[in-house]
C-alpha cells in the first residue's frame, strides 16, 4: 500500500558545514534505497563520526542542533496569508512567532480589515506580540496580495486561508509571478476518505470533490518547491475556535458531558506548537519537504471519552459522560458536538520520516495549562446556555443538577 | 532425562501439495484479491550485515513464527538448530512450498531435542554445542532464560519474541516502545524476561508483535472469522465494532527477526512489529470476507455484559483499542510490512483455511447464545 511515494528518494537536506555555506537548494538529491537513512546522513554531512552513532536520541539531537544553524544562516522572508476566523487561525500566529524566534522575516496578511470585529478575538487581539518580535502585520484581500503587501517580495508563502481553488489560486499565481521560491498550504485531514483501516496516512485516498484537493493539485502543477499540510484539531492559547473549552464548560458547571455514539471514536488533538514546528522545519528544509504532503498532527490519538476524561483530570473534577444516538434524539451531531462522530485519526508519518520532526504534544499537561487560562479569564463563571445538551439529556431522561 | 541428540532431519515427503504459487483451486475465486498472488520476498533481509554465517539456536521453531523464520535463516546460509521436545515434526512442507525448497531446508535444519524447562539439560546441551545467536521464540518466563545465558557466555545476541501485550493500557494510543508497561499484565513473564536480559548485560533485542496472523496460525484469529464466513453465519462483534486492533503477518514478523540479526542498531532495543495500518473489528470482519472471496458478512453487535459465556471466548480480540506504532522498526531497521491486511488475509486463506486446514474446530456455541438472545429481543 503506497504511503510516501517519494520517501525513497528524499535526502535530509544538509545544513552548511563550518567552512562553506552552500545554499540548501543546490544540494543534489540522491536516490537511496529506503533503508539506508544513516548512510544518507553521513554522506551528505561529512562531519564528525559522532553523528553516525545511534541510538536515535543522539541522532535527534544532531538534527535539531544542525537545523538551528541552518535557520541562522538561511534567513527567509516569509509571508503568511491568514484566515480571519476559525480553528486554523491560530496556526499563523504560532508559525509567525516561531519563525521570528528563529531569525526569519515575517509578514502576516490577515484577510479583511484591521478594524473589523473579528480582530477583537484571539489570536488577532494579540498581534502586537508579532510586531514586537519584529514581524509585520497587514490586512487585505487575498485576491490581490501584491497590493496588500505593498509590492514586497518573499521567499516563502504559506496560505493558511483558502479552502478551495477560488480562494487560493490568486495567491498561488501572485506568488509564482513575484518569484516566491516555496509555497506552503494548510489543507485539511478532513479530505481523507473514511476508512476501516486507520490511521489516515499521506498517500491515502482523498475525497475527490473536496475543495482543498483542487488547491493541492494546482499547487503541484504550478510550483517546483511546495509542501502541503493536513491538520486536524489543535489546542493552544490564542485559539479562535473552541476545542477543549467545550468540555471545560460542562465539567466546571457539574453538567453531564453528552458524547455521541460509543465514545470510542478516535481523533487527534495537537498542541498548535507541533504544527508550527513542522511548518518551520519545512521552511528550513525546503528540498527535503518539497513535493510532499504532511499530516500536520501530533503523534497520539485520543478517544472522545478520553478527551472528556483528560479535561476533567486537568480541571481536577469528576466527569459524567453520557452517550447518545444523535438520530434517535433527533439532533445534528455536528451542531451538538465539536468533533466528528466517527474515527478521524491521521498520523504524522511523513513529517517524522522526511523532516525528522518530533511531536511534543502532551495532552494531559497541555490541558492543565488550558484549564488554568480558562479559569484566569473567568470563563468558568460565565453564564452559558446549554440548549442542545438539555434537549439530549431530556430525551435520555438524565437529571441535571441546577 | 532427555539425551543430547542432534539430528539432521530428513522428512518423508507429505501428501503432494500444489507447488506453484500461482496455482490455486476453488471455484469461487473471482475477486481481485483472489487473483493477486503475493510472493513473499523480504527486501530488507538481503542487506543484513554480510558477516559470516552464524550458528543459530531457535528455542521452538516448529509451530508458527519459527517455521517461517528458520527457513529465512537457512536460506541466508546460517546453521540453524531448533530446540524442541520433538512433539511436533521438526519439519513439515509448507502449503505452496516447492518440493525442492522443502528438501533443501529439511536437509539443513538441525534439531536439539529437549525440554527447555529442564534447566540443567538446557545448560549442558547448549554449552556443549555453543551457539552464536539465540532466537527465543517460545520463552514465557524469565527463569527459562538464565540457563541459556549461563551456557553461552560468548553469545553474540539474544533475540526475544516478546509481546505488545506488555504495554499498560493507554488513553493515548498508539503504543510506542517507550510507553509504560504493565507489570501486572497477563504477559508479565515477557516483561520480566526483557528486564532480565537488560540486567545481564547481554546483547539483546526484543520484538513485540501485536496480533500475528498468517498460514499455520494456531491462535484462532483469522480462522475465527473464516469458520463463520464459510458457515454462512453472521459475525457477532462485541459493543460498537469500532474498537481498533492491529494484525501483523507472520512472514513480515519473520523478516523483522532476520533484520535484527547482527544489527548494531538493534542492540538492546525493543521493536514493535505488526501491520502498517490498524483495523476496526467491523473492518476486520469485512476484510476477511473480501480476502476469502465471501460476500460482505452480516455483523451483529451485542453487549457482552448481558451474557455469561463461562470459560469460552466469544471473540478473539481484547475488547478495547489496542495497537502499536511500528515506526521505530521502519526508521531504524528499514523494515516494512510487505503485506497489507486484505492481501495478508488472502495469503492465509489461500495457503491454509481455504485448503481445508485449520487448527481449531468451529465452535458456534457462544454465537448461538448471542443470536438466540438477539432474536428474542426483536
Amino acid at each position: 500500500m503506497a504511503t510516501l511515494a517519494s520517501s525513497s528518494s528524499v535526502l535530509l537536506s544538509s545544513p552548511p558545514s563550518k567552512f562553506s555555506q552552500p545554499s540548501l537548494s543546490s544540494i543534489p538529491r540522491l536516490s537511496l534505497p529506503s533503508f539506508s537513512h544513516s548512510t544518507a546522513l553521513s554522506s551528505s554531512l561529512s562531519i564528525s563520526p559522532s553523528f553516525l552513532t545511534y541510538p536515535t536520541s543522539s541522532k535527534r539531537f544532531a538534527l535539531s542542533a544542525l537545523s538551528v544553524k541552518a535557520s541562522a544562516a538561511e534567513k527567509k522572508k516569509v509571508l503568511i496569508v491568514n484566515t480571519n476566523s476559525g480553528g486554523h487561525a491560530v496556526i499563523g500566529f504560532y508559525f509567525a512567532k516561531e519563525l521570528l524566534g528563529s531569525g526569519h522575516e515575517v509578514t502576516i496578511l490577515t484577510v479583511g480589515e484591521e478594524g473589523s470585529d473579528k480582530m477583537k478575538k484571539p489570536p488577532f487581539n494579540r498581534f502586537s506580540e508579532i510586531v514586537s518580535a519584529g514581524g509585520r502585520t497587514v490586512w487585505g484581500n487575498p485576491a490581490d496580495v501584491g497590493k496588500a503587501v505593498g509590492g514586497a517580495t518573499f521567499d516563502v508563502v504559506l496560505d493558511n486561508n483558502g479552502k478551495d481553488l477560488d480562494a487560493v489560486r490568486p495567491v498561488i499565481d501572485w506568488a509564482k509571478s513575484s518569484g516566491v521560491k516555496q509555497f506552503l498550504f494548510i489543507s485539511s485531514a478532513g479530505i481523507y476518505k473514511a476508512t476501516d483501516e486507520p490511521p489516515h496516512v499521506e498517500g491515502d485516498a482523498v475525497k475527490a470533490d473536496a475543495g482543498h484537493v483542487g488547491v493541492e493539485k494546482y499547487i503541484a502543477e504550478v510550483f517546483g518547491v511546495w509542501a502541503v499540510f493536513r491538520p486536524q484539531y489543535m489546542i493552544g492559547s490564542g485559539n479562535n475556535k473552541d476545542c477543549e473549552e467545550w468540555f471545560f464548560d460542562r465539567i466546571v458547571r457539574d453538567r453531564p458531558v453528552p458524547i455521541p455514539g460509543s465514545g470510542m471514536q478516535l481523533t487527534n488533538i495537537s498542541h498548535v506548537k507541533d504544527l508550527s514546528s513542522m511548518l518551520t522545519l519545512a521552511v528550513e528544509k525546503p528540498e527535503a519537504a518539497s513535493r510532499n504532503i504532511f499530516n500536520c498532527v501530533s503523534d497520539r490519538a485520543v478517544t472522545l471519552d478520553g478527551i472528556a476524561k483528560l479535561c476533567a483530570q486537568a480541571a481536577g473534577r469528576p466527569v459524567n459522560i453520557v452517550h447518545y444516538d444523535p438520530k434517535a434524539v433527533g439532533i445534528d451531531a455536528k451542531k451538538a458536538f465539536p468533533f466528528r462522530n466517527m474515527h478521524f485519526y491521521a498520523e504524522p508519518r511523513a513529517a517524522k520520516d522526511i523532516l525528522g520532526w518530533r511531536g511534543k504534544t502532551n495532552l494531559p499537561e497541555d490541558l492543565k495549562e488550558r484549564f488554568d487560562e480558562y479559569v484566569r479569564i473567568g470563563r468558568d463563571k460565565k453564564p452559558i446556555q446549554f440548549e442542545i445538551d438539555d434537549k439530549i439529556l431530556e430525551s435520555l431522561k438524565v437529571p441535571v443538577a441546577v | 532425562m532427555a539425551n543430547l541428540v542432534v539430528l539432521q532431519q530428513k522428512q518423508p515427503s507429505f501428501s503432494l501439495l500444489p507447488a506453484s504459487l500461482s496455482d490455486f483451486n476453488g471455484a469461487r475465486l473471482h475477486t481481485q484479491i483472489q487473483l493477486k498472488r503475493k510472493v513473499w520476498k523480504p527486501k530488507g533481509a538481503l542487506h543484513v550485515s554480510a558477516s559470516s554465517t552464524k550458528k543459530i539456536l531457535i528455542m521452538g521453531g516448529t509451530r508458527f513464527i519459527g517455521v517461517f523464520l528458520s527457513r529465512l535463516l537457512v536460506k541466508e546460509g546460517h546453521q540453524v538448530t531448533l530446540f524442541t521436545r520433538g512433539k511436533t515434526p521438526i519439519t513439515k512442507q509448507l502449503p505452496g512450498e516447492a518440493d525442492k525448497d522443502y528438501a533443501d531446508f529439511s536437509s539443513k535444519i538441525l534439531h536439539l531435542k529437549g525440554d527447555r524447562k529442564d534447566f540443567e539439560f538446557v545448560k549442558s546441551s547448549l554449552s556443549a554445542e555453543g551457539f552464536d545467536v539465540v532466537y527465543d521464540i517460545n520463552g514465557r518466563e524469565a527463569v527459562e532464560v538464565e540457563p541459556i545465558l549461563d551456557a553461552l557466555p560468548n553469545l553474540e545476541q539474544y533475540i526475544y519474541c516478546s509481546s505488545a501485550g506488555v504495554y499498560l493500557k493507554t488513553d493515548l494510543p498508539p503504543h510506542f516502545e517507550t510507553d509504560a508497561v504493565d507489570p501486572k499484565s497477563r504477559h508479565k513473564g515477557k516483561l520480566e524476561t526483557e528486564s532480565l536480559l537488560e540486567s545481564k548485560g547481554v546483547n539483546w533485542t526484543s520484538v513485540r508483535p501485536v496480533y500475528i496472523y498468517g498460514p499455520l496460525n494456531y491462535n484462532p484469529v483469522e480462522e475465527w472469522f473464516f469458520h463463520r464466513l464459510k458457515a454462512g453465519r453472521p459475525i457477532p462483534v462485541p459493543n460498537s465494532g469500532i474498537q481498533i486492533t492491529q494484525l501483523g503477518h507472520v512472514k513480515d514478523l519473520a523478516t523483522a527477526f532476520v533484520q535484527v540479526l547482527g544489527n548494531e542498531k538493534a542492540s538492546k532495543q525493543v521493536f514493535n512489529i505488526s501491520g502498517d495500518k490498524y483495523v476496526t473489528f467491523d473492518g476486520l470482519a469485512k476484510a476477511c470476507a473480501k480476502a476469502a472471496g465471501f460476500p460482505e458478512p452480516e455483523i451483529i453487535h451485542y453487549n457482552p455484559k448481558e451474557f455469561d459465556f463461562g470459560k469460552k471466548k466469544a471473540f478473539p480480540f481484547r475488547d478495547q483499542h489496542f495497537f502499536a506504532s511500528v515506526e521505530k522498526a521502519k526508521s531504524v531497521l528499514g523494515w516494512k510490512p510487505e503485506f497489507d491486511l486484505v492481501e495478508g488475509l488472502a495469503d492465509s486463506y489461500n495457503l491454509d483455511f481455504g485448503r481445508g486446514t485449520f487448527r481449531k474446530e468451529a465452535d458456534f456455541s457462544t454465537d448461538d447464545l448471542i443470536l438466540g438472545k438477539s432474536l428474542v429481543l426483536t
